[in-house]
């Protein structure tokens, strides 16, 4: 399979947003959090994008950058961005249309606290079971409280 | 020292069996612990055997630094080794957090968690240094006679923290 060129990108998602070719050969649709279960489904189906790389996320001290990387048989990234505002950063699971994901969307509500609606299991996954709820270390604004226990060894435990 | 407690301490010092613990490391630690166990290095001339259960092992060799996940296996492992035992902190990470120093998902220091007997300083260290310094730890296992144990001959205990080793981590 070739590889996809940006107009073929650009018809699949039309109307989601701005598509540019970001490099060589990766084309990134920017698009908002409601639209990105349309994005992905359109991606699957009229792209041929069956292979999640990663999702990506990042936290750049104004909003939570998230990034699907996927790509297929054509060895072309389609990269779906959106941006997520810090204060209610919540988007609808991917994991029902792309299982694979699931465990990408774990880690990152694990260490950003990003919160993937309707996902089935958004348990803790790289942090120590020990770890405080509601302490996201990978936000930029993250202090570790001193009065709280972060985990290892408690003092007289064994 | 009876006769039959030294015969037992000769037969230890002889032949020291190992198990190594990667409490986080990179792995660095690992390989160059690996290719101490390879016939070019041919530590079984010491009679150092590396076991895969801390059960058998009088020696653990902790390889990095602990991350808060490992804290707790490190020390159900360092629980079930038998009496005497000694362990060996390896690396710069293992000897003072080295680049992880201070970061959120390790403690501040090995012997928070378990009581090191000898550091080995390096990233990683050497083969030799390993060998070195578990022959080292045999030089200081032969200072205690091993019925009598280093801590009145009941169990050791392990340390509490120190006011001191209280500290969060830092950003």
């Amino acid at each position: 399979m070739s590889p996809l060129a940006k107009g073929t990108v650009a018809a699949a998602f039309d109307g989601l947003g701005p598509v540019e070719q970001v490099r060589g050969n990766r084309i990134r649709l920017t698009t908002t959090p409601g639209q990105v279960r349309d994005a992905l489904t359109k991606a699957l189906r009229e792209l041929a994008c069956d292979h999640v790389i990663q999702i990506s996320a990042a936290d750049n001290g104004k909003t939570f950058d998230l990034i699907y990387h996927l790509t297929g048989p054509h060895r072309t990234v389609v990269a779906i961005a959106v941006e997520l505002p810090r204060d209610r950063p919540e988007i609808s699971t991917v994991s029902d249309l792309l299982p694979p994901a699931g465990i990408y969307e774990r880690q990152i509500h694990d260490l950003l606290g990003i919160v993937f609606a309707g996902h089935p299991g958004l348990k803790r996954i790289i942090l120590n079971e020990d770890w405080p709820e509601g302490e996201y270390p990978l936000r930029k604004d993250w202090k570790p409280d001193p009065s709280k226990f972060y985990g290892g060894v408690r003092e007289g435990a064994q | 020292m009876s006769l039959s407690q030294r015969l037992v301490n000769w037969a230890r010092l002889k032949s020291p069996w190992i198990t190594i613990f990667n409490s986080g490391a990179c792995n660095a630690c690992d390989i160059e612990a690996i290719a101490t166990l390879t016939p070019r290095f041919d530590i079984e001339r010491f009679g150092i055997l590396s076991k895969g259960s801390p059960r058998h092992a009088d020696i653990l060799i902790i390889t990095g630094p602990v991350t808060r996940k490992q804290a707790l296996r490190l020390r159900n492992v360092y629980e079930q080794m038998p009496e005497p035992k000694y362990v060996i902190a390896m690396g710069a990470c293992g000897a003072s957090g080295g680049v992880f120093k201070g970061l959120y998902h390790v403690v501040d220091s090995v012997d928070e968690v378990v009581p090191v007997d000898l550091y080995i300083g390096g990233c990683p260290p050497r083969p030799d240094e390993i060998i070195d310094g578990v022959v080292k730890c045999l030089r200081c296992s032969r200072r205690t006679s091993p019925a009598a144990g280093r801590s009145g001959g009941g169990r050791r205990s392990v340390p509490p923290r120190r006011p001191s080793q209280r500290r969060r981590p830092q950003r």
